[in-house]
């Protein structure tokens, strides 16, 4: 079982980077000229072409480009002249942290609101939770960004507006940088989870165990904590995984948005600069992680779930 | 619930009117009396809203107002251009793998599965970028990376309906297939297709959005909302009115859409947890007249659950009385829906919470349990009445092992520790017949045959040694032979123990070899009552009779017919007037379908079958 989930592992890993490379090299956009500038010779950019191995066809250039991936070189950038596997390193810690505290913090109000709207179920807080969870969830990251630097760093002048101290450099002026970003990208994702928490939950509570819980006399809230939170646990991990995609998405917003040198403002600066060899870096590095992070979560899942384990 | 009925739909009219104020705000832009989009220095620059100006200028001294306005153009035609391009692709790969299934579906479905493994905005962006920013490639672009979603959606949905029966005795009836799609299919996919087509208006609205605001949408002098808000960000401390116009404006549209998908699609919403206690009924003006026993262990007078529904009230248990002494077995019989199971869950307060209505007594040694709190009532179930369902596949938590779930209420009620609890569950493993119980503490629900977590079931049913056991269809789940065993553990734990049990059951044989007495229910109410024997060899109720005739017996002749019941279980929110078995009772007669039979000598029939002529009415 395992080996089967390995091999569609490395199955999807190729194709996703596959397209990754594909698409990108097929696009219009000529590096060619991007490199030489449009009054370059004729024989110049045949010259340059075969050194880039662009006359070669499209499968061994990904065969070659996917080689040196695996070693780690991710080529050296046209316009920065600098490795591209260097900058993405250099960035990824920034992305990581933004993710990772998003995560935590849309977890830390998800949990306790869709907890509290199932177990109110009908009533009036269930109905403010899930109208507030709508609320949520309609914000587009952009607009809760500019929103919470409008009240909490215009206004109140509370915390950074933009900037990013390394957390190497300052624990709690890191801190105090990511509180914003991870709270703007936080704000979908809590909707998101509460509402699954909330449903799921719902769901649970009506099992028949759960009313045999009840006829053994044991109190809400330990049936809450010890019967029902666990079987609903599992669908909200695997959705913590699936929501990686948005969250990555909003993270290149809010990379740009707050001035954090992360991945996602890397790939956003990179397009601006026709640097492609960067872009596709990222979006490679970026498609892989989440596929694998989902793997991950698959294993997670079945250790959640003893149902699974023996599967 | 009304009341919260008409605000749903209030908020919903509102979100519609929103949505078509947007189209009409983006097809009659240039009609408008505004500024155009473009023209610079219309007003002061920055200025807040004034009448001119009804949103405020911008720092070139635009109209804000009209750029919102103009910039719903581009987020709708995106927004609808890029549902239909998804839609198109996706419905009919979707409709495809649903219906043919086998490898189309499974190559399908992996294409798909790999699909949404890239992170869709970060491939948009990139794509953009290199296509070139314009109002065509942003549509296709995203119209594409939804394809994933509608595929899945639509797959889902065929499959659910190509099992529905109409579908397949179409097949039967020899349609051919892609008249059963258009015919039966299409039409139940339509509902789910809409709903998530306003989501995904909602999803792409905010995409092009992200697009615009990182300047990859339709490029400048074209307004876009995101671009907006990007413009305003350096302002946002002098004019914030600048940003806060298109997001407010943005917000309000894409909750409309989300709001309008979602109503489409949450009518079959849960909305009870289950978890409240249940509200019983103030006592009724006069209160009924009975006498408590203190004799008795357990005594039901007048119990009522009657459900509030959109449907009407429906009477799931209408007035049941018993009394069951130390040491007896009561069956309840009848057909699914009667109310036997209702009875048993009204009797230990283990109803859904919201819209339910109870109301009459029970007494346990003489103490009347509906008058305790919930605090109270919890030292009741488990250590003084133990309860079993029907179906021990769903009746153990799944992920909890064994272990957990028999030791847990003697932990809680008995103040067992870890170890004392461990060796007890163990002990108790054993005498329902457990083979190893050592190791099947370590096991998950799963690891064990339906039997065998029946005995676990009851094992932790009778933990905390009740005084009454409780079993809802205990066997019906389980093979015949397995059926058995269990029946008698559970009379064999009767007799060591000195139980009452209260057997739910419609199984007739099940009935005539365990009960002592027998109650019969059809349509919540009792309709014949009397010790096993006496229900069996002189049946008076009609329906009883009926249920009797239903159960094949072994005398029968080889390939003879099966007797069923006639007719249809009463539909409990519109009885019937009169007695509610008259419409299927082939002994029927014009007083039955007017006045209804009161239980008079535990049996509720006018006209009942063998009784003596003394008793002649």
């Amino acid at each position: 079982m395992i080996a089967g989930r390995l091999l569609r592992l490395v199955v999807v890993l190729l194709v996703v980077t596959f397209l990754s490379y594909a698409l990108l090299s097929l696009l219009p956009g000529d590096t060619v000229t991007q490199i030489l500038g449009p009054g370059a010779s004729e024989e110049a950019r045949a010259q340059l072409r075969s050194e880039l191995g662009l006359d070669d066809p499209l499968l061994v250039r990904y065969g070659v480009w996917l080689g040196d991936l695996v070693t780690g070189d991710f080529g050296t950038s046209f316009v920065s002249r600098l490795p591209v596997a260097e900058e993405l390193a250099a960035r990824l810690p920034v992305t990581i942290e933004l993710l990772v505290a998003a995560q935590l913090v849309a977890l830390g109000l998800a949990v306790p609101m869709g907890i509290t709207a199932a177990r109110n179920a009908g009533r009036w807080i269930d109905q403010t939770l899930t109208t507030l969870s709508f609320a949520l969830l309609s914000t587009p990251v952009f607009v809760s960004g500019v929103l919470l630097i409008l009240v909490f760093a215009v206004k109140w002048q509370l915390l950074p507006a933009t900037g990013w101290t390394p957390i190497s450099l300052d624990l709690g002026w890191n801190i105090t940088s990511v509180v914003l970003p991870a709270l703007t990208l936080a704000f979908a994702q809590v909707a998101v989870y509460a509402r699954l928490l909330r449903t799921d939950l719902i769901a649970t509570l009506q099992e028949d165990y759960i009313t045999l819980a009840r006829a053994r006399g044991l109190s809400p809230r330990r049936i809450l904590w010890r019967h029902a939170l666990r079987p609903s646990a599992i669908t909200l991990i695997t959705a913590i995984g699936l929501n990686l995609g948005a969250l990555i998405g909003g993270a290149v917003i809010v990379e740009t948005l707050f001035g954090l040198p992360g991945i996602g403002r890397l790939i956003v600066d990179s397009i601006f600069s026709r640097d492609y060899l960067t872009v596709q870096g990222g979006v490679v590095l970026i498609s892989a992680g989440y596929v694998l992070i989902n793997f991950a979560v698959d294993l997670v899942y079945a250790a959640v779930d003893p149902r699974i384990r023996r599967a | 619930m009304r009341r919260h009925h008409t605000r749903r739909q209030f908020t919903t009219v509102l979100a519609v009117s929103w949505i078509v104020l947007v189209i009409l705000a983006a097809i009659t832009a240039d009609l408008l009396p505004l500024p155009a989009y473009d023209e610079t220095l219309t007003g002061p620059a920055s200025e807040g809203p004034t009448l001119a100006h009804p949103l405020g200028t911008d720092a070139l001294g635009r109209d804000v107002a009209s750029r919102v306005a103009y910039g719903a153009r581009v987020s709708l035609l995106v927004g609808i251009g890029a549902v239909l391009l998804g839609l198109a692709i996706g419905a009919p790969l979707g409709i495809l793998a649903g219906y043919r299934r086998k490898l189309t579906d499974a190559v399908i479905m992996a294409v798909n599965d790999i699909a949404l493994a890239f992170p869709a905005l970060v491939f948009a962006l990139a794509v953009v970028a290199f296509a070139g920013a314009s109002l065509r490639n942003v549509l296709i672009v995203l119209g594409v990376l939804g394809v994933p979603a509608w595929t899945r959606l639509i797959r889902g949905t065929t499959m659910a309906f190509s099992r529905r029966e109409f579908v397949l005795a179409a097949r039967l009836l020899g349609a051919r297939d892609r008249r059963i799609l258009v015919r039966e299919i299409l039409p139940n996919v339509a509902v789910p297709a809409a709903s998530y087509a306003f989501i995904g208006m909602a999803v792409v609205i905010v995409a092009e959005g992200s697009l615009a605001f990182l300047g990859l949408s339709v490029q400048a002098p074209t307004p876009t909302w995101g671009g907006l808000i990007n413009e305003g960000r350096p302002m946002l401390d002098t004019a914030p009115h600048i940003t806060l116009a298109p997001s407010v404006v943005m917000f309000l549209t894409v909750l409309s859409f989300n709001l309008v998908g979602d109503r489409l699609r949450a009518r079959t919403d849960v909305r009870q947890s289950g978890l409240e206690p249940v509200r019983q009924a103030p006592p009724a003006a006069a209160p009924s007249v009975h006498v408590v026993r203190q004799d008795t262990l357990l005594q039901v007078e007048e119990m009522r659950t009657h459900f509030e529904t959109e449907r009407g009230l429906v009477r799931a248990v209408d007035g049941v009385s018993f009394t069951l002494e130390r040491g007896k077995t009561l069956a309840i019989v009848g057909e699914s829906g009667s109310g036997k199971s209702m009875l048993i869950r009204s009797i230990l307060g283990l109803l859904p919470g919201s819209g339910v209505i109870r109301s009459g007594s029970v007494y346990l040694d003489g103490e009347n349990l509906t008058s305790y709190t919930p605090q109270e009532m919890r030292q009741v179930l488990g250590p003084r009445m133990g309860t079993v369902f029907q179906d021990p596949m769903t009746a153990l938590n799944p992920v909890r092992t064994i272990g957990a779930q028999v030791t847990e209420p003697l932990r809680v009620h008995l103040g067992l520790d870890r170890k004392q609890a461990r060796a007890e569950a163990i002990r108790l493993l054993a005498q329902v017949g457990l083979p190893d119980p050592v190791r099947a503490l370590k096991r998950y629900p799963h690891e064990l045959s339906g039997g065998m977590r029946q005995r676990v079931t009851i094992a932790m049913a009778l933990s905390c040694d009740p005084d009454v056991l409780f079993a809802d269809e205990p066997t019906t789940a389980l093979d015949v032979t397995i059926q058995d065993q269990v029946l008698r553990l559970i009379h064999r734990l009767r007799q060591e123990r000195h139980l009452a049990v209260v057997l739910v059951s419609h199984d007739l044989a099940v009935v005539r070899q365990w009960a002592d007495e027998v109650i019969v229910m059809y349509a919540g109410k009792v309709v014949e009552r009397g010790a096993t024997a006496e229900i069996f060899s002189r049946t008076r109720m009609p329906y009883t009779e009926a249920l009797l005739q239903a159960v094949p017996k072994l005398g029968d002749p080889p390939h003879h017919r099966l007797r069923v019941i006639t007719g249809r279980p009463p539909d409990l929110a519109a009885l019937p007037p009169g007695c509610a078995f008259q419409p299927r009772c082939p002994y029927a007669q014009e007083r039955c379908a007017l006045e209804a039979p009161p239980l008079e000598e535990d049996c509720a029939c006018w006209y009942p079958l063998n009784v003596r002529e003394s008793h002649g009415r």
